[in-house]
Order: C-alpha cells, then structure tokens, then sequence
C-alpha cells in the first residue's frame, strides 16, 4: 500500500476516555487535516457524545454508523437509527446517547471561514487517558510531539504540567507550568491556575504560589 | 432538530453510474466538505477520480453494505464502519458497491485553507439537466457556479457543452476555448467530446 492513502476500521481504533465517552480519535490516528473528524462509540445507555456547546461559527454534523442512538438538542430529543445524520450549529447544547451495544457515531466539525487548525481537545484526551492507565512514557512522547509541531501554544506545556500533576511528578509539573507562563497571557493562565483540579497536588508546594500573579 | 436520514436526502443520479446525495447543501454547511453516495445501476458509488485540482485530503466511511475501493491500483474490499483517507490528491480513486444497500459518506477539505464550496457540488447539479436536455437549467447551475468561482476552467468547460449542444456556437467557443486556455486535460478532453459535435469543425475550436 502506498504511504499516500490508507484504511482505517473505527471499532479497532484504541478508544480514549473524554468526559464520560469513548473517544475514537480518528483525526489524530489518520493525521487528517482539513477538518475535526472522531468518533464516538458506546453500549447501550452509555453516553455517545459528552453534554456540551461549540463555541461561535463552529458547525457539527453527526452520523450515526452503526447500531442506534437518541440525540438531544437544545430542548428536542430524536431517535436516530444508523444511516442518521444530525447537524448542530453552535451554541446548542447537544448530548447522545447509545441504543445498542457497540454503537459507532462518527462527527465532523469545524469553524466557518477559518482554516482547521487540529490538535486540541482530542490530542489532550488520548494523553489524559494514557496518564490514567499509567503510562506516562507514551503520555509523554504524545506531549512532545504536539510541543514540537506547535511550540507557541501554552496549552500544550499547560496540559503536560496537569499530567505530570495528576501522576505526581511535582518537578516536571512546575517544569512545564513555567513554560506555559512565559507563553501564556497572564491573566488567563492565572484563572486555571486559580480553579484547576488537575493541580491540586501541586498547590501546597511554595513554587505554586510564585507562580500567580 | 436539523435532521435528515441517509434515504431521505436528495438523490441526484450523474452519467458516471453514481448517485450524490448532497448532505453539505442539504444542511447548508459552510465550515466543511461532506457528500454521501449510493450506486447508480451500474454499482458505482464513487466516481474515478483525483483530487489534483482541488488538492482535498479525502476520508470515505462505509455507512451501509460492502464497497471495493480502488485507490492507487490498489483494491480494498470495505464494509460499514470501515474507512479510506486518501492523503495524496493525485492518487486516483473510485469505488464500486458490492451490495446494493451501500452508503459511502465522504469528507474532504484542503489543508490549511478555510472550506470553500467545491464548483463540482454545482456542476453536478447541473449535469443531469444537460443529459435530459433541460438546457435552461444546467446553464442557471453553471453560471450560479461562475459566479462563485469566475473563470473555473471546468465550469467554463460544461457550460460549453450545454451550450454545444443548445445550438448556441458562439457562446460554446468562447466559453470552451477560456476553459482550455491553462488547462491542457480539458483541451485534450474536448477534442473526443461528443458534445461539441455541432461546433468542432468551427475554426474557432481549439486545437
């Protein structure tokens, strides 16, 4: 098979736990870059897509692949059999949740009149769920990989910083959490800082409070 | 809810032997490419194609039955849930149903660039009407087209055709020989193109 192409089954992928879902993380496993694409798999009662909202001129489309799935948007509620597509614009809540056992929702999003600009939200998801199963080489590698693609972003070094937190690495928390300070705006990184969970090891040790303003 | 099944989407059936459902123009999308296809008699699903002028990364995901790929020479036998990104535009690609239920959705988009709406959606709005005769229509497609994308050799080329084959001459040279002018594929496609029997022996028919 040329490297200009390649095949992909969603239910073989390794799943990353994000907010009360299974992640597939497509976009990251393929390196697609003109827009978001992941998916979504459950069993029956288990949630599909976590509760949330897009922020402004974000638009979704979900797809129901296989199995059976009932949406919620905004106040509706909808049964969606596979070969159902739902489109969301921003700013509506929006939630779904399976029908059957092993069933695949496969979503495309991305912001109208700008370039996709991939990496966020999912990238941090496979980490966090590196993190938890304990295997923070991986974790990581995956980190300083993103560092080095995008080195201008403080999310990236922010992020690390709460893993190594959650792992309880203090040195190389604090190591990442200065690195995030010198790129971040000050008074954005200040309120995560402030009210993250992910940190709470870390706020007994005086090097935390040298780091609010 | 805005929402639509698979079957309920407008089915837009192309000479090539497949079938467009058009999901992105359905849902009035503007951030990003989507299309889905069933077969057309023939059990095509996905014409064959490359990407080169519209440099998309393509991702087809098998919704329903079972599809063989062809991408590169290569054949992949797929079924639901399974999927093909095709990285390279200048791979070809194209796709036969092996089932007569298949669904193939099909995401594409150019790196780096914010989505535009892609001059084929129009131009296959507009091939049907052609092939039936409704000149009146393809040309409101095509010059709708035109309008998005001025100077698009292959809308230029189409309207060509439409015009070819409505008996309107002039304006099928001029929009041909504009189609062909950076476009050495096109020039070549319409020296065998039957629509242009009515005007090939016009001097003015570019060689």
């Amino acid at each position: 098979m040329s490297d200009g192409y390649e095949i992909l089954t969603l239910d073989e992928v390794q799943t990353a736990e994000h907010r009360g879902s299974n992640l597939i993380p497509v976009r990251y496993t393929l390196g697609y870059r003109a827009a978001g694409v992941n998916g979504w798999i459950a069993d029956a009662g288990g949630q599909l897509i976590p509760p949330h909202e897009e922020d402004s001129g974000n638009e979704e489309l979900y797809v129901v692949v296989r199995g059976r799935a009932s949406f919620e948007v905004g106040d509706e509620t909808q049964d969606a059999p596979a070969g159902t597509l739902v489109f969301v614009p921003p700013l509506v809540h929006r939630t779904a949740t399976a029908h059957e056992d092993g069933t695949i929702l496969f979503v495309v999003g991305a912001t109208v009149g700008e370039a996709f600009d991939g990496g966020g939200w999912d990238t941090f998801a496979i980490a966090f769920s590196l993190q938890q199963a304990g295997d923070m080489d991986a974790c990581r590698a995956l980190m300083q990989k993103e560092m080095e693609k995008r080195p201008e972003m403080w999310a990236l070094p922010y992020n690390a910083a709460c893993l190594e937190s959650l792992a309880g690495n203090a040195d190389e928390a604090f190591a990442m959490l200065a690195r995030a300070r010198e790129l971040a705006p000050a008074d954005e990184i200040a309120e995560y800082l402030r009210e993250d969970s992910d940190l709470d090891n870390l706020r007994n040790d005086p090097r935390f409070q040298e780091l609010l303003p | 809810m805005n929402v639509a099944h698979i079957d309920e989407l407008e089915a837009v059936e192309l000479p090539d032997g497949f079938t467009w459902r058009p999901v992105r123009r359905h849902f009035g999308i503007k951030a990003f490419g989507v299309n889905a296809y069933t077969p057309g008699p023939g059990g095509r699903i996905v014409e064959e194609h490359t990407e080169r002028r519209y440099e998309h990364e393509e991702i087809y995901l098998v919704l329903r039955g079972r599809v063989c790929f062809t991408v590169d020479g290569d054949e992949h036998e797929l079924g639901q849930g399974q999927l093909v990104f095709v990285r390279d535009p200048q791979l070809k690609r194209g796709a036969v149903a092996l089932t007569d239920d298949a669904a193939v959705l099909a995401i594409g988009g150019r790196p780096g660039q914010a989505h535009r709406i892609s001059s084929w959606e129009y131009e296959f709005l507009a091939i049907p009407h052609l092939r039936a005769g409704r000149y009146d229509e393809a040309k409101r497609h095509l010059h709708e087209a035109l309008d998005a994308f001025p100077g698009q050799a292959s809308v230029l080329y189409n309207l060509a055709c439409v015009e070819a084959l409505a008996g309107e001459s002039d304006a099928a040279l001029e929009h041909l020989n504009d189609a062909v002018s950076n476009d050495d594929e096109l020039r070549r496609a319409a020296q065998d193109d039957e629509d242009f029997v009515s005007i090939r022996d016009d001097p003015r028919f570019p060689s």
